[in-house]
């Protein structure tokens, strides 16, 4: 599981520069695009959550990760969301949508393009409900991070 | 009731100068626009600097494609108005400069900053370079090959990925410099990649076919689009969300057509089962 979530790291720093993120935030990017992707195989192996499931719980993680390094660097939240979220977006449910139809397997098609469909609909609510969280909540526990660094020298 | 010259040149001057801080704010949404901000923050920023500069009277209304914006210091006089509708169209992101026209917003804010220098930052800011030719493809690469090995693929399929990878993404940046519907583009980038990874695997590189297809189509992925649509219409701006969403979805669906098409293609050229 160590390789692939390195892979899913190093992934999201590839799309961060194709999205041209700044330099600085590279390894935000990819240090998110990690988490999500460790919490989804956790989930889905450990804990036997369904895909669905699962995505919607990496997505959080994803988008409050974002949030916070967002207040955290005063920058637009977008920078990690966009790459952080690319591991989780189901790419491959696209694929075995489009294989299934040409080999002529409806059933199997209509199975993966739902839970493709699902599986982005479990992104949207992820995202939606952490965006809800007032900015306040993210600001303050900066600070009072940034308090404990301080005194703690 | 008679104006004095003076007041008359006094209120003039006023009013060239709200139209100035009303062209900055235009230009600042633009660049957000164009490289993939939410709506809700290419209004905030304008809005900011507009109220930091003292204009006060302004109307934004900021589509996905499309600036409108009016304001009026005294609507009596005759150059009082100011309206301009700037039309944006779909580009490529570079989040960069989203960055910076943030910061850039902060630090007007803070009052670091006349109108001039804004003007000029905000100039210096849109003429950024992007991230080169080399960078892009090699990204494009690294990340299919990462892609692949995440979704199951072996060492070699990797390798074979990160190939396709590149390839795209050439093909992306060259079929950029002239016209080609995204329709088309997305079509045929995918359709390109299921070759490659097709011919490969009859030569005898890689084992999974649809690991690798998998790890090459992801740099084809809507990811900006659609996670901006979603935060439009959690935001309440229902028309750039959808219109965004209906970008992501198009690709999407483009995507897997691609993928189909070059299988049943090669499917009928050469024969055999589909692998």
């Amino acid at each position: 599981m160590i390789g692939q979530v390195i892979a899913a790291g190093l992934g999201t720093v590839a799309f961060a520069l194709l999205f041209g993120v700044p330099r600085k935030y590279y390894v935000y990017c990819g240090l998110v695009g990690g988490a999500g992707w460790w919490l989804y195989s956790v989930l889905v192996v450990y804990v036997h959550f369904t895909l669905t499931e699962a995505t919607f719980f990496a997505t959080m993680l994803v988008v409050l990760m974002s949030r916070f390094l967002a207040v955290w660097d005063r920058c637009p939240a977008t920078v990690f969301l966009t790459a952080g979220i690319f591991p989780l977006v189901p790419g491959a449910g696209i694929y075995w949508t489009a294989y299934y139809l040409v080999t002529d397997r409806p059933a199997e098609a209509a199975d993966n393009g739902f839970a493709a469909i699902k599986a982005a609909v479990a992104i949207v609510l992820g995202i939606v409900l952490v965006f809800e969280v007032p900015g306040r909540f993210f600001k303050r526990f900066v600070t009072l991070i940034c308090h404990k660094r301080g005194s703690g020298g | 009731m008679e104006i004095g010259d003076n007041e008359m040149m006094e209120q003039e001057k006023m009013e060239q100068q709200d139209h100035k801080v009303l062209e900055i704010a235009m230009s600042a949404g633009h660049i957000l626009l164009e490289n993939g901000a939410e709506i809700s923050r290419v209004e905030e920023t304008m809005e900011r600097i507009c109220r930091h500069f003292g204009v006060e009277s302004e109307n934004f209304f900021v589509l996905s494609n499309g600036i409108f914006t009016t304001g009026s210091q005294n609507p009596e006089s005759p150059n009082g108005l100011y309206a301009k509708v700037l039309h944006i169209p779909v580009k490529g992101t570079q989040l960069d400069k989203v960055v910076a026209v943030n910061q850039l917003s902060r630090e007007v804010e803070e009052g670091r900053y006349t109108i001039e220098q804004t003007k000029e930052k905000l100039e210096k800011i849109r003429h950024m370079p992007g991230k080169s030719f080399h960078m892009q493809v090699l990204a494009s690469g690294v990340g299919s090959a990462c892609f692949c090995y995440l979704f199951g693929g072996s060492l070699t399929d990797s390798m074979v990925a990160f190939a396709a990878g590149f390839l795209l993404y050439v093909f992306v940046l060259m079929t950029g410099t002239f016209r080609m519907s995204k329709i088309t583009k997305n079509i045929c980038g995918a359709a390109l990649v299921t070759l490659l990874c097709i011919l490969s695997c009859r030569l005898g590189l890689g084992e999974n076919l649809s690991h690798m297809i998998i790890g090459s189509i992801i740099p084809l992925v809507p990811g900006v689009p659609f996670t901006n649509g979603i935060r439009d219409i959690a935001d309440g701006d229902y028309i750039s969300g959808a219109v965004r969403l209906l970008d992501a979805m198009l690709v999407f669906l483009c995507v897997a057509i691609g993928v189909g098409a070059m299988f049943m293609i090669y499917h009928r050229c050469f024969g055999g089962i589909l692998l």
